[in-house]
This record gives C-alpha cells, sequence and structure tokens, in this order.
C-alpha cells in the first residue's frame, strides 16, 4: 500500500477568494463543497492549532436525525445520508457503524415526547419507534428496565438509522478531499483579527501574519462567539464545557447507541471496543475544556444504574471539549452577518458533528452564490431578535447564571 | 459512607497490629510449611512479602495453581510457570508480565469474570478465577495467532483506506473489525439479576452463592477527605514531606498506590550509609505511622488532582475492611507529588516477546515475591538503578551473560560497573538489545552497538530492558503544571506549577537517597509556607539530579521485525514511521491515526518514545517534542467504585408512608418521589370520578410555598409576577405567573397578602428550589430591603377536592369554611381539630370545589387522618398525579411544560390576560418580550379541541398535520368520562388555531403503522365552562 500525505503541505498566500476559520468538520466540509461543487478552489482554512483540535476531535460521534421539529429533522436526516456517500466520494472509510440509537424516557411526559418526535420522523419519512421498556430491553440486553434504578425506564425511542461515525476520519478525509480540490490547509495558524473596509470584509490578521480575502467563514466551534466579537459582533452563544470518558476495551456487546436525558447519560460501544461516554455541559459558561472528577463520579453513577452489567468496567480516559450552546440548542447559520462577505456556522452544541457535512455543503452554496438555501431558512441569527426559537428543545434553556 | 473516625490510618488499613505490612515487612521468612522451596520460588529474603508458608488455591484457564499469600495474580501465576498472560490486540501475539506496575493492556486478564483486571497488580486470593484475554482457544496457541503475519496488509490507518468498497461490504468488514476489537468480555446481562447492586453501602444477600465471597463482600464505599498537605506517592520523598508538614502542625494525607510504604526503597538491599536501603525505608515509614496529624492510605492509587487541587482515588479493602473498594476525593490546601518514576521502554525489535520485562519487574519478583525470574538473562538498560539490579540479581541466582547500557561510559555510577564486572557481568557502554530471539518465550537477544555495527547474540530466557527512567508526571500533568524537556535527566520536568502544588522525590531526576528525602522535606515545608507557616531555609547541598539517557531505539529498528512503541493496540516503530508520512507528525495526530496511548496504558508507555522519535522523525531537536495529553484517570477506577453505594436523593413528603401503605404508585416529579395512581389501572377512572361527583385528598406538599416580607416585597413581587401585585387583595389568592426573559411561563401560583409589607405565595413544585435565586437574581441591582423564606419542606400541604370537599372539611374544624367567609380564591386561617393551625386556600386546579390545607410538615399525618376519617362516610379516596392532570386538563388549566415550551409565550398559550402592562416602572421581567410578540404574526399558539367522534383516539404527542406539513402537536388529549368525549390541547401554528376549524391529527408510533384522526378546535375550559362547579 503507497502511503502519501492526506493532504500536501502549501505556501500560505497573501490573499485568498475565501478564507474559512476553523479546521473542524464545518469548516473543512465548506471547503470541500466549495472546491467540489462551486468550482472555488482559492480557499484557505486556517487552523489555529491542528486538524480536528476542537469539538470535531473530541466528540463522541453519535449520528442520527431524530430531531424534535420538522425543520431539524430535514437537515439532520440529509446530514445522515452524506455518511456513505462521502465514504465513497472522498475514496475514505469514515467508518459509519449504522447500529441505531435508543433514547430512553424515564417518566409518562417522555412517553408523549417521543411519541410527538416519532411521529414527526415517520410523517417525513424518518424511521424512528416508541418502545415500551420490555422492548428496550430487548434492543439492548443488559438494561435495568425493573424499578431499582433511581429513574426507572418508562420509554425508548428507536431510531435504526442512527449510528457512529470515527470522528476523526471525518476530519481527515474532508480535508483530503478539499486539498485535492486545491485547498490550502495552515495548521498552527491562529486568526487575532479581522479586516474590513467600508462594509466589507477585506482579511484576517494571523499568527502567521495578514492574509487578504473577499469571503470569510467563521467556522470555528466552541470559539466561533469570541471570534465574531473581534467585530463587535455579541451572538447569543455560550461555551460551556462538555466532558466525554471512555472505558477498557471489550469485545462488542452494546449494539447500539443509548442516551438518557434523566441521566444526562449517552453512550455507544466503538468499533474498538471502548464505551464512549459523554456526560452533560459545565453548569457554568467556560472556555478552560478542564475535566472534572465530578463528571467521572456521575457518569459512573448513571451508567451503572441504567447497566449494572458495567460496573466490572474502568474508565481509562476523561477529556472535556467545548459546546458553543444557543437558547434554543439549533445552530446559527448566517451570511452577511452586519459586513458583506462574512458568513457564520456556529452554535452547534454538542449536536455538530453529525450535521458538519450537511452544514458544510449548504454554507458553501450560502457562501458562493451569496443567496441563502431555502433550508437554512430556520436558523438564523434574528430568530432571536424576533423570539422565536426554533422549538429544537422544548425546556426553556438556562447556562449559568439565569438570563 | 465510611464515617472518617479520625483514626490515624486510613483507607485500606485499619490499625490491625503488628507488623503492619504498610511499614515493614509481614514476617515473611517462614519456611513454606512443607519444608522445600516451592517450584519457581526463591528462598525468601529480609524484602520478601510474600508468606510461602500459607499457600493459596486458586485457578487459571481452569486450571488449578497454587500462589501464595502476598501475591498478585501475576507474581503467582509467573512462579507457577505461565508465561502467556494473554494475546495482543491486532496482532494476536503472545504477551507476558512486564513492569508489575500494570502499564499496559498485555496482563489485563479475566477475574470472577470481571474483565480488564490488572493481573500484575491485583492482589490473589483464595478461590480466583483467572483467565486469559483475547485469545482463541488457548493462549499458548492461539487460532488467529497467524495474523501476526499479515502486518504488511495492516500499515498506520490502514481501515481507514480498506474495506469501504463496495460499500454494501463494509457492514460485514465491520463486524468482523469490531469483533476482532475489545479485549475482556462483559456477559451483559451479568448483575441483573437481584443481588450486585449493593444498598446504602451493604449488599442486599440474594442468595448469589456462584459468585461465592467475593461478591458477598462487594460493597463500594465513599469517603471525603480534606487536609492541609495531600501527598501523592508513599516512597522516601513523599514520607519525608508528609513528616516535614506534619512536625509543623499541618494535617496531612499520603496516598500510596502500593499496600505499603517505601516506594522503590523496599526491594532494595544495597547498603546506604551503614544499613540496606529498604531498611531506610521502613524506618521513615514507622516515623510516619507515629506522626501527628498524618492519615496514610496505602492500597490507594490517585485517580488525578484536578482543579482547585482536588485529590482523587480509590483504596482496595483489605482484610477487616467493610468495604471492597472507596472512592475518596481529598480537597487539599496543598498537594506534593512524589509519585517516582517508571521505567521508559525500551523500543527494539520483539521487544513485546514474553520474557522481556522491565528490569522492577524483574527485581520485584524477585525480591518482592520470591519468584525466581529466569535462569539466564541479558538487560539492556539506561540507568544506574538497572546496574544495581543486575548486581542484586546475579547474587540471587540469575545468570547474566551481558550487560548493555544505552549510555555513554562516563555517565555510568563506576562502582556498580565495577560490582558487575567482579560479578563476571560485562558491560557494554553505548550498547542496546537490538532484536529478541523465541516467539512465545524469550530464546535469545542480539545486542548492538549504538554507533557503529557491531553486534553480539546470546542464548537467554529473560531479557530485561528500559531505556532510563520517566517521572510519573500524570498528577502534575492533569493538575496543570507545564512540563518541559530537559535535556540533562531526558525527561519532562514541570517548569511551572500551579499554586500549592510541589514535586519531589525521584521524579524530579534525583537519584541520591539522602537528596531525595531531602527534596521532600523541602516540599513539605514549601507547603508549609504556602498554608501560612514559616519553614527553614533550604537544606544542605546534596548530589543533584543525575544524567538522564535519551535512546530513542535498538540498533536495527524494524528490521524485518515489529518494534513496539505502543503494546496495546500493536502501534509499531513502523506505524510511527507510517503515520508521519501520511501527515500526522506530531504525536496528537500520531496517537490518534496511529493509535498510539490510546489504549489501557495511555500515554503511560507511548508517551515520550512517541514524542521523541517523532520529533527525530520531523527533524526536529527532541527539545521541541510535545507529548500527548495527559488525561486522567492516572489509575482506571472501576465504575462500581465510582458509583459508590448508591444513593437515591428524592426527597419524600411528610406522607410517603401513609400514600405507600394505601397502595400508591410512586413517581419520581423533579425532586420529589409522588404517588402517580392509586391502582393498576393508569386511566384512574375511578380516582377521577370520585373528584368530580364526590370527594378526593390529594398531598400536594411539594407545592412550593414562600413567605416574602420587607418594606420592598412588593416590589419584588411586582418585579417577577407577571399581574399587577399591587391588586392582591388582603385574604385573598391572587393567581398569577412569573416569565423569563423570553417572555416563555416558567412558574405559576397564588400571591396572598397576609400583612403589611408580608406575603405568602406558592409556587409550582418543580420550580421552589429555584425560586429564591430567580427572585434575588432579578433584584440584584436594585438594592431592595426584602426577606424571602423558603418554606416548601415545612409546610405540607392537602387538598380536598369534589362536590363534598366542604363538608368534609367542616367536620374537622370549627371555624366557617362556607362560601360567604370563604369564597373561590379566598383564603383564610383556620383550626383543624383543637390546634393545629392551618392556611386554607380555596383552589380550583381541578375544576372542583376545593381547599387547599397548609400545615406544618409533623402535622401532616394527623391532619390527613382527621380528614380521611371524616370523609369517611363520603367515600373520600386519594387521588395522585396523574387523575390531577387529567381533571385539571380538563378545565384546560396549563401545566408547564406539558402545554408550554421554548417556542410560546405567555400570551401564545393563551395566558396573556395576566399580563398587566400598565406598571412599566416595575420592569417585569419578561414584559419586553411580551410586548415585542403581541401582534406577530405566524406565532405557535395552544388551542382546545375535541376530537371527532368516531375518528380515532389520539395520544399526547399526536402530530398536527396539514398536508405534507407538521403544523403542531398534541400537549395532552384524553377521554372525559364526564365530557363524554375526547379533549385535548395542542400547539399549533397560526392558521390552524382558528375556532371551529378542522384539523387532522396523525400518529406513527412505528412506521407504516401510523393513525389518523380529524379534531375541531374548540374554546377552553372543556368542563363547567362558567366556573359554577369550583364556586359552589
Ligand atoms: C465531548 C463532546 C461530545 C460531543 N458529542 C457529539 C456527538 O455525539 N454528536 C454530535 O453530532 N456532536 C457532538 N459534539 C459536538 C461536535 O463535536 C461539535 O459541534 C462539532 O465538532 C463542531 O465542529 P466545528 O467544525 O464547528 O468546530 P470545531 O471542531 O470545534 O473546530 C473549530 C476549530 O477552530 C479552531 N479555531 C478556534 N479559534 C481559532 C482562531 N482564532 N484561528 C484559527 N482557528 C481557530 C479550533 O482550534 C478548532 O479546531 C460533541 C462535542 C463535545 C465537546
Amino acid at each position: 500500500m503507497r502511503l502519501r500525505r492526506l493532504w500536501r503541505p502549501t505556501p500560505l498566500k497573501r490573499h485568498y477568494d475565501v478564507i474559512i476559520i476553523g479546521g473542524g468538520v464545518h469548516g473543512l466540509a465548506t471547503a470541500y463543497y466549495l472546491s467540489r461543487d462551486f468550482g472555488i478552489t482559492d480557499v484557505a482554512v486556517l487552523e489555529s492549532q491542528y486538524l480536528g483540535f476542537g469539538g470535531s476531535g473530541r466528540n463522541t460521534a453519535i449520528v442520527r436525525a431524530n430531531q424534535r421539529t420538522p425543520e431539524n429533522v430535514r437537515l439532520y436526516d440529509e446530514g445522515l445520508k452524506l455518511w456513505r456517500v462521502l465514504t465513497d466520494e472522498l475514496d475514505f472509510n469514515l467508518m459509519f457503524f449504522n447500529c441505531g440509537s435508543l433514547l430512553l424516557g424515564h417518566s409518562e411526559a417522555s412517553v408523549g415526547a417521543f411519541r410527538m418526535a416519532a411521529s414527526t420522523h415517520n410523517f417525513m419519512g424518518v424511521h424512528s419507534e416508541l418502545l415500551d421498556p420490555r422492548q428496550c430491553a430487548e434492543v439492548i440486553p443488559g438494561l435495568d428496565i425493573s424499578d431499582r434504578p433511581a429513574f426507572p425506564i418508562h420509554a425508548g425511542l428507536y431510531h435504526p438509522p442512527g449510528g457512529i461515525v470515527r470522528h476523526d476520519a471525518v476530519v481527515w478525509g474532508l480535508a483530503k478531499g478539499a486539498a485535492a480540490h486545491g485547498v490550502h490547509i495552515h495548521q498552527g495558524c491562529e486568526v487575532r483579527g479581522i479586516d474590513t473596509d467600508r462594509g466589507r470584509v477585506t482579511g484576517v490578521r494571523t499568527s502567521l501574519g495578514d492574509i487578504g480575502c473577499n469571503r470569510l467563514g467563521i467556522m470555528a466551534g466552541g470559539y466561533s462567539s469570541a471570534i465574531a466579537a473581534m467585530l463587535g459582533i455579541e451572538l447569543p452563544i455560550h461555551p460551556l464545557t462538555i466532558q466525554a470518558m471512555v472505558t477498557h476495551p471489550l469485545k462488542p456487546f452494546l449494539h447500539h447507541v443509548f442516551s438518557s436525558t434523566a441521566y444526562h447519560v449517552y453512550a455507544n460501544q466503538t468499533l474498538k471496543g471502548e464505551i464512549a461516554t459523554g456526560a452533560h455541559m459545565d453548569p457554568q459558561v467556560n472556555y478552560t475544556t478542564d475535566a472534572t472528577a465530578y463528571y467521572l463520579k456521575h457518569q459512573a453513577e448513571a451508567l451503572v444504574d441504567l447497566m449494572p452489567a458495567l460496573r466490572g468496567v474502568r474508565f481509562m480516559r476523561i477529556w472535556a471539549g467545548l459546546a458553543d450552546m444557543t437558547p434554543d440548542m439549533a445552530p446559527i447559520m448566517e451570511g452577511h452577518l452586519g459586513y458583506d462577505g462574512l458568513f457564520l456556522d456556529a452554535g452547534w452544541g454538542y449536536f455538530g458533528f453529525k450535521s458538519g457535512p450537511v452544514a458544510g455543503k449548504y454554507m458553501a452554496e450560502y457562501m458562493a452564490t451569496g443567496e441563502r438555501p431555502e433550508i437554512l431558512e430556520a436558523f438564523q441569527l434574528k430568530r432571536f431578535l424576533e423570539n422565536r426559537y426554533s422549538g429544537e428543545t422544548a425546556a426553556v434553556m438556562k447556562y449559568g447564571h439565569w438570563d | 459512607m465510611v464515617a472518617d473516625a479520625g483514626a490515624k490510618t486510613g483507607g485500606g488499613l485499619a490499625d490491625r497490629g503488628s507488623p503492619d505490612p504498610s511499614v515493614g515487612r509481614p514476617d515473611c521468612r517462614r519456611p513454606p510449611s512443607h519444608g522445600r522451596l516451592p517450584e519457581g520460588r526463591l528462598p525468601p529474603g529480609p524484602t520478601c512479602r510474600v508468606d510461602l508458608s500459607q499457600p493459596l488455591e486458586f485457578s487459571f484457564l481452569g486450571r488449578p495453581v497454587t500462589g501464595f499469600a502476598g501475591d498478585t495474580v501475576a507474581s503467582a501465576l509467573y512462579a507457577s510457570g505461565v508465561r502467556i498472560f494473554g494475546r495482543s490486540l491486532k496482532y494476536h501475539r503472545p504477551r507476558g508480565l512486564y513492569s508489575m506496575e500494570g502499564e499496559s493492556s498485555n496482563t489485563l486478564m479475566a477475574i470472577d469474570k470481571v474483565p480488564n483486571e490488572c493481573a500484575e497488580t491485583t492482589e490473589l486470593k483464595a478461590g480466583m478465577s483467572v483467565r486469559a484475554q483475547n485469545v482463541r482457544g488457548d493462549p499458548q496457541t492461539d487460532r488467529f495467532a497467524f495474523i501476526d503475519r499479515f502486518d504488511r496488509m495492516m500499515p498506520a490507518g490502514f481501515y481507514y483506506r480498506l474495506f469501504h468498497r463496495p460499500y454494501r461490504l463494509w457492514p460485514l468488514f465491520q463486524n468482523g473489525l469490531r469483533r476482532m476489537a475489545g479485549t475482556g468480555v462483559l456477559d451483559p446481562r451479568r448483575g441483573l439479576e437481584e443481588g450486585i447492586r449493593g444498598e446504602g453501602g451493604i449488599r442486599v444477600e440474594g442468595g448469589i452463592e456462584v459468585e461465592g465471597a467475593r461478591m458477598g463482600s462487594d460493597v463500594r464505599a465513599e469517603r471525603y477527605l480534606n487536609a492541609e498537605v495531600a501527598i501523592v506517592g508513599g516512597g522516601a520523598a513523599g514520607m519525608s514531606a508528609a513528616l516535614a508538614a506534619a512536625e509543623r502542625g499541618l494535617r496531612v494525607c499520603l496516598f500510596e498506590r502500593r499496600p505499603w510504604l517505601g516506594g522503590h526503597l523496599v526491594w532494595r538491599v544495597r547498603d546506604f550509609e551503614g544499613e540496606p536501603l529498604h531498611r531506610r525505608a521502613e524506618k521513615l515509614a514507622v516515623r510516619l505511622r507515629a506522626a501527628e496529624n498524618v492519615k496514610v492510605f496505602t492500597s490507594s492509587p490517585v485517580t488525578g488532582v484536578w482543579g482547585e487541587n482536588l485529590v482523587t482515588g480509590f483504596t482496595s479493602g483489605a482484610e477487616g475492611d467493610l468495604f471492597r473498594e472507596c472512592h475518596w476525593e481529598c480537597r487539599a490546601k496543598t498537594v506534593v507529588v512524589a509519585a517516582g518514576c517508571m521505567e521508559r521502554p525500551l523500543v527494539f525489535n520483539h521487544n513485546d516477546r514474553p520474557g522481556v520485562m522491565q528490569v522492577g519487574a524483574v527485581w520485584r519478583l524477585a525480591r518482592t515475591y520470591a519468584v525466581l525470574p529466569g535462569g539466564v538473562a541479558i538487560f539492556s538498560v539506561g540507568d544506574d538503578l538497572s546496574l544495581e539490579a543486575a548486581a542484586d540479581l546475579a547474587d540471587l541466582g540469575v545468570k547474566i551473560r551481558a550487560v548493555a547500557d544505552a549510555r555513554e561510559a562516563v555517565r555510568q555510577d563506576a562502582a556498580l560497573v565495577t560490582a558487575l564486572e567482579e560479578r563476571g557481568i560485562p558491560v557494554l557502554a553505548g550498547w542496546a538489545a537490538s532484536r529478541v530471539m523465541g516467539r512465545k518465550q524469550v530464546k535469545g537477544c542480539e545486542l548492538g552497538a549504538l554507533k557503529g555495527e557491531a553486534s553480539r547474540r546470546f542464548g537467554c530466557d529473560l531479557v530485561v530492558a528500559n531505556a532510563g527512567m520517566q517521572p510519573r508526571i500524570g498528577a502534575l500533568a492533569t493538575v496543570g503544571a507545564r512540563l518541559a524537556y530537559c535535556g540533562h535527566t531526558h525527561t519532562y520536568q514541570p517548569v511551572e506549577l500551579p499554586g500549592g502544588v510541589f514535586a519531589a522525590g525521584s521524579m524530579t531526576g534525583l537519584r541520591d537517597p539522602r537528596a531525595i528525602e531531602a527534596s521532600g522535606r523541602l516540599a513539605g515545608e514549601r507547603a508549609v509556607e504556602s498554608c501560612g507557616g514559616s519553614a527553614p531555609g533550604p537544606d544542605e547541598s546534596l548530589p543533584e539530579p543525575a544524567p538522564g539517557c535519551d535512546i530513542r531505539h535498538g540498533p536495527d529498528i524494524g528490521r524485518g521485525a515489529k518494534a513496539f512503541v505502543d503494546f496495546d493496540e500493536d502501534g509499531t516503530y513502523k506505524n510511527v514511521v507510517e503515520s508521519a508520512a501520511q501527515g500526522f507528525d506530531v504525536p496528537e495526530l500520531a496517537k490518534r491515526f496511529g493509535g498510539f496511548g490510546l489504549g489501557p496504558g495511555q500515554y503511560r508507555v507511548a508517551g515520550q518514545n512517541l514524542a521523541m522519535i517523532m520529533a527525530d522523525l520531523r527533524g526536529d531537536p527532541v527539545e521541541t517534542a510535545t507529548p500527548t495529553t495527559v488525561r486522567p484517570p492516572l489509575v482506571p477506577p472501576s465504575l462500581a467504585t465510582l458509583a459508590g453505594p448508591g444513593h437515591d436523593v428524592h426527597k419524600r413528603t411528610p406522607l410517603h408512608g401513609e400514600l405507600a401503605a394505601r397502595g400508591a404508585i410512586f413517581r419520581r416529579a423533579g425532586p420529589w418521589l409522588r404517588p402517580r395512581y392509586f391502582s393498576e389501572d393508569t386511566s384512574c377512572r375511578k380516582e377521577i370520578r370520585n373528584v368530580r361527583r364526590n370527594v378526593g385528598i390529594l398531598d400536594s406538599s411539594p407545592l412550593g410555598k414562600f413567605r416574602i416580607f420587607g418594606p420592598d416585597a412588593l416590589k419584588a413581587l411586582q418585579r417577577v409576577y407577571i399581574s399587577d401585585m399591587r391588586k392582591a387583595p388582603r385574604g385573598h389568592c391572587k393567581y398569577s405567573a412569573m416569565c423569563n426573559d423570553m417572555g416563555q411561563l416558567v412558574d405559576d401560583g397564588v400571591v396572598i397578602r397576609e400583612g403589611e409589607n408580608e406575603y405568602y405565595f406558592t409556587t409550582s413544585s418543580g420550580r421552589a428550589g429555584s425560586t429564591v435565586e430567580w427572585f434575588r437574581y432579578h433584584t440584584r441591582y436594585d438594592r431592595w430591603d426584602y426577606n424571602l423564606v423558603n418554606l416548601t419542606d415545612v409546610l405540607g400541604s392537602l387538598n380536598i377536592a369534589g362536590p363534598n370537599a366542604r363538608r368534609v372539611l367542616e367536620r374537622v374544624t370549627d371555624d366557617e369554611v362556607s362560601n360567604e367567609v370563604l369564597p373561590y380564591l379566598g383564603c383564610r386561617r383556620i383550626t383543624v381539630a383543637d390546634g393545629v393551625e392551618a392556611r386554607c386556600l380555596r383552589l380550583g386546579f381541578v375544576g372542583e370545589l376545593s381547599f387547599e390545607l397548609h400545615v406544618p410538615s409533623s402535622y401532616c399525618q394527623f391532619v390527613w387522618d382527621l380528614v380521611v376519617e371524616a370523609g369517611a362516610d363520603f367515600g373520600i379516596r386519594p387521588f395522585g398525579l396523574e387523575a390531577q392532570y387529567c381533571l385539571r386538563a380538563e378545565k384546560g388549566h396549563v401545566i408547564i411544560g406539558a402545554e408550554s415550551e421554548a417556542r410560546v409565550t405567555l400570551t401564545d398559550i393563551g395566558m396573556g390576560w395576566l399580563w398587566d402592562c400598565g406598571d412599566t416602572a416595575a420592569k417585569k421581567v419578561g414584559a419586553p418580550a411580551l410586548r415585542a410578540c403581541e401582534k406577530q404574526p405566524g406565532r405557535m399558539r395552544l388551542v382546545g379541541f375535541r376530537v371527532d367522534e368516531g375518528s380515532g383516539s389520539p395520544r399526547d404527542g399526536a402530530v398536527v398535520v396539514d398536508g405534507a406539513k407538521i403544523v403542531g402537536y398534541v400537549c395532552t388529549t384524553r377521554r372525559s368520562e364526564a365530557l363524554g368525549w375526547q379533549y385535548g390541547m395542542a400547539m399549533v401554528r397560526e392558521g390552524v388555531a382558528v375556532r371551529g376549524g378542522r384539523t387532522h391529527i396523525r400518529q406513527e408510533e412505528t412506521p407504516g403503522r401510523g393513525e389518523s384522526c380529524s379534531a375541531t378546535v374548540v374554546p377552553t375550559p372543556f368542563y363547567d365552562p362558567g366556573g359554577r362547579r369550583l364556586r359552589a
């Protein structure tokens, strides 16, 4: 097997037509589609650390389309269908493990919420099923459906099209694909300022010098609001640390993703055999990405309650990343944001891996044509000014202090 | 939780008489019971910790094996001749003992069906059943061993390039890959049968005979400590630090992962200042045990040092402990990290063969466990300690053919070299191992010069190898120390430590025992200083850190052989090269791409080697190499231990026992445990009917209850409530709501003016816990003077509802409760029986005549009994949350979360009438949003509907559709006995919300099995729209 660099080192030019800030799935996917579908190849992706340093290299890689509202289901469903397409296009195995996901409900109210989700999904042609506890245990043997757990299982929302993807492979594969179409990828290049002139974006100041551009995409994950703030743009985004951990590897015994909102836990068994499990976000706004002892313990409490066999399993590693949370748990995808040529794709919280490629596809269209694609209508920034939340979460979210 | 009884010893070591194994040694020099030395054992020496007179029977692969008290599982297996402990992940190569510290997956085994237990560190117990992992068939003849020959097809990252074309075959490959991956085997159904989970720290005995006594004591405790100085590591430095700090009166907790104190001195017999080194450690340990203020925790690995100096770990229970493992957290003012060193693995060809071991492993097998590690050995090492080991092992009878030392001759301790030469062992400076011969076991070893071509081959059954020492930097790294490569010790050393964190001992590069102790004392004294005390100046000058070894790998690396950088995922030197060639040329990327340091060994095995090799490959100076990030936990804790005994933190109302006795079926509701049903009939027909036609009683104690008073109390109420609270008349319940800044409903309840600047109010039960914070937050800039008291837990509440409610109430109070004196929404204080003062609120949530009695929690049961007795003639019966849910829904009363959500404001859900827009000076929370949205088109609305008879029966969550579009969903719907039809409330797009409009409802719980029905939008309330019944 001949081994070649996945993406070539390229010289840093002084000007690009398009600059993308952020070497995560969103930035790379946008660059990939810009160069592939729109012939815009004078593109640079600037990444302050290394590709996948942000959420894209830290997530638990769960992909699914069982969102709450039709606008979101539509986008995520298209995203879900892209994995196999991209695997082929990029000639890079993204290792989509189509294992299906099971969301557990722990109250009577969750049954109604799940019925709404299932009805919405199936109406839109996305497969979901409402399960009773016994059926949950048939799908995932080992779940404790007795009333021993602190939050007994009441229902499940089973979603066979979901699964997990190898997150690093997506980053690398997209980089490979973008580079093959001529995109320049610059790691270790931190954007420190944005230049504008008469209402237009003209370039960025970076740790490697000033670079001019005609169009700029802010796709810097948890750091996006800080970058927008360089232009005085305030975004309704709360960056919060969110943690994940893996256990020692085991032979396959968990063949689905499961998650539970009451326990704030989601888990799956990776292709390598580790149980990868994620936790809730830190209660207060912060950029630290510090892991905490609290979540290690909390997570163990939740997991052994839900699946007692996990008692003997050991945690091997815990890490954290940033979740850029909007008040309605839906992203902001916006163009001409205060300045001509300024685009933003952020606010993806802890659910933006699955949607990376599809968001990139439509952001590329937006950036190339200047026209907002219809599917992105629901994700405009102005919805917050108009107090029209997307309904992606029913609950009224609260991050950090009251607000 | 284990009470912290203040005993001087903690964790795994209750004081249990002398000899305390954590100090000196148990008396292990006793001869074996039958007089002869068991096979594979050495005569027990002065540092031995195995009692050869106490055999322990256990099984390996079902075959009986004998070990001895004091053995680890690994030492016992090794002594009995086992060399292959398991098979490697990718290539199924045989793997054996390596470090005796559990640094890699090589010796992870299934013990008593628990996978991935570390044989090297798990204490042997009689009856254990031990199995090898990742083995098909027998570990000796593993059926998958052939994979080892196909490595050329598996370069770094090969799986990204293979298996996906054509895509339809991928699931097949994927399942194959999955089955090959992973090591331990877990039965997911294990533990589902009652019994494994302990309750309140004590296991429920459920007849689990199968698992024997071990499962019987599966108690996990937890313990929360605090200390002025927490010390990580109980070696000479850690102990010296503890003594220094304790002598100045500080409270010290010392954590040591091994079952005994003394670090790497405990197996060393070399003379130093007139006594053997192990004696020196024992003396320190004795002093430490005698010191005031010191708690020593042995068998207690630290899992992490986190922000704000939180030290966490766990303790394995020893005999006499009431737990099997105990999770602890120690909040410390200062932390001294004296975690010592581990050996840097030497990367050379076939460095994973069973029989290749690190120096410490071999030395401890012999000195600690009285196991003969091998007959003929070759050493390839990089530090003086290893030379000392070689001499010592030679004295114990191991024939050492040669010692290769990667360092130049000038860097070696001349005395040790002489000692080796005296024993006839050639020392080859500037040489290292290049290759191991033998497949399942070492048969020989080739040594080569690092510069030049010279090489020599030796026959041997043991290869003792390392690349010198590397500090155990885990605790420093996780607490946020900045580490940098040190060109003198060739290790990563802290260059910047967070506040209150100090490093000491051999991890800082020191090798001289006196210097190590002095550095510990100094760290202890620095800790004293940062706790505000004063400490003497620095000690006398002592030897500086010794120069280290910077070897990257053995000669001839990768030539026709695998040289492992990472054992867990079979990451070879060649794979590192391949990663770099594909652009993954920094450790953090290579780690993910090639799989170095992602397995059980984490950064510990691969970390420094990967960084150094990568720097070489890039052509950068080694100083620029940044190893991969250290991630906790530093030692893997089991989920059971982390989870602890399992606390159920739900609150119970004062009537919990009573309700349980009446057959209540409880559900968690917010922080509370509440009755949802009182029979198996989840439609609650009887409960509902009884309220509608007769009288029912509900325990509504979780209702939020508050008192607010003070000169600015009214202002505060005006701020958070959306109505004009100035209009709350005395003796009357004013119903209102709270919104958030987005105008969304967050709470509702009643407010009662009880006196001058004094109010009593209720909140929904889910919201009670946040109410004080909410008031304070929204008035934080106003400097208002008011007091807010949460009475939720102090007062219980009973709701008597139904047409007969008044008649029941009249029987328990002499006070007047007539419609005139206590009309709908009235409130007055009454006396129940002869002396219980109660607030009596006349409310109508369920739509019937109803009284809510708020009484002190301690009287709840008494009042309940009275009411129930008084209502017996009427057939009073308790009703639960589900019945209440239905009753109020028939009235169109909204429950937050059920008929409200993030997309809708108070106005959208039809409660806009509560908003008083007059008093703008009050700056009501949510008012600007309500104003902005008031006339906005296209918002969602809450509407009532009536399901068209015979068209179907949708349930909560069904969606409202308009052609191919989803335009809303059903929040709540029920068939009502009182109404005779199915009613419901739905959240719908504006156009749908027209009275009399027909809507289409669809529900599809399973694809293809959808049901549809039609409904008509009707006004709410559905039941008793005029409200006559609640005013009766
Ligand atoms: C623990 C965890 C678990 C998660 N689990 C899931 C999951 O299961 N499913 C799912 O769908 N999503 C999940 N997510 C969310 C998902 O990872 C993110 O939403 C997604 O990766 C965002 O991708 P991105 O490309 O927008 O941003 P990122 O991947 O964060 O990339 C942004 C990049 O921008 C770079 N950058 C920042 N500032 C600058 C600057 N000034 N100059 C240059 N570069 C800069 C950063 O270094 C970073 O590499 C999880 C996230 C975390 C943290």
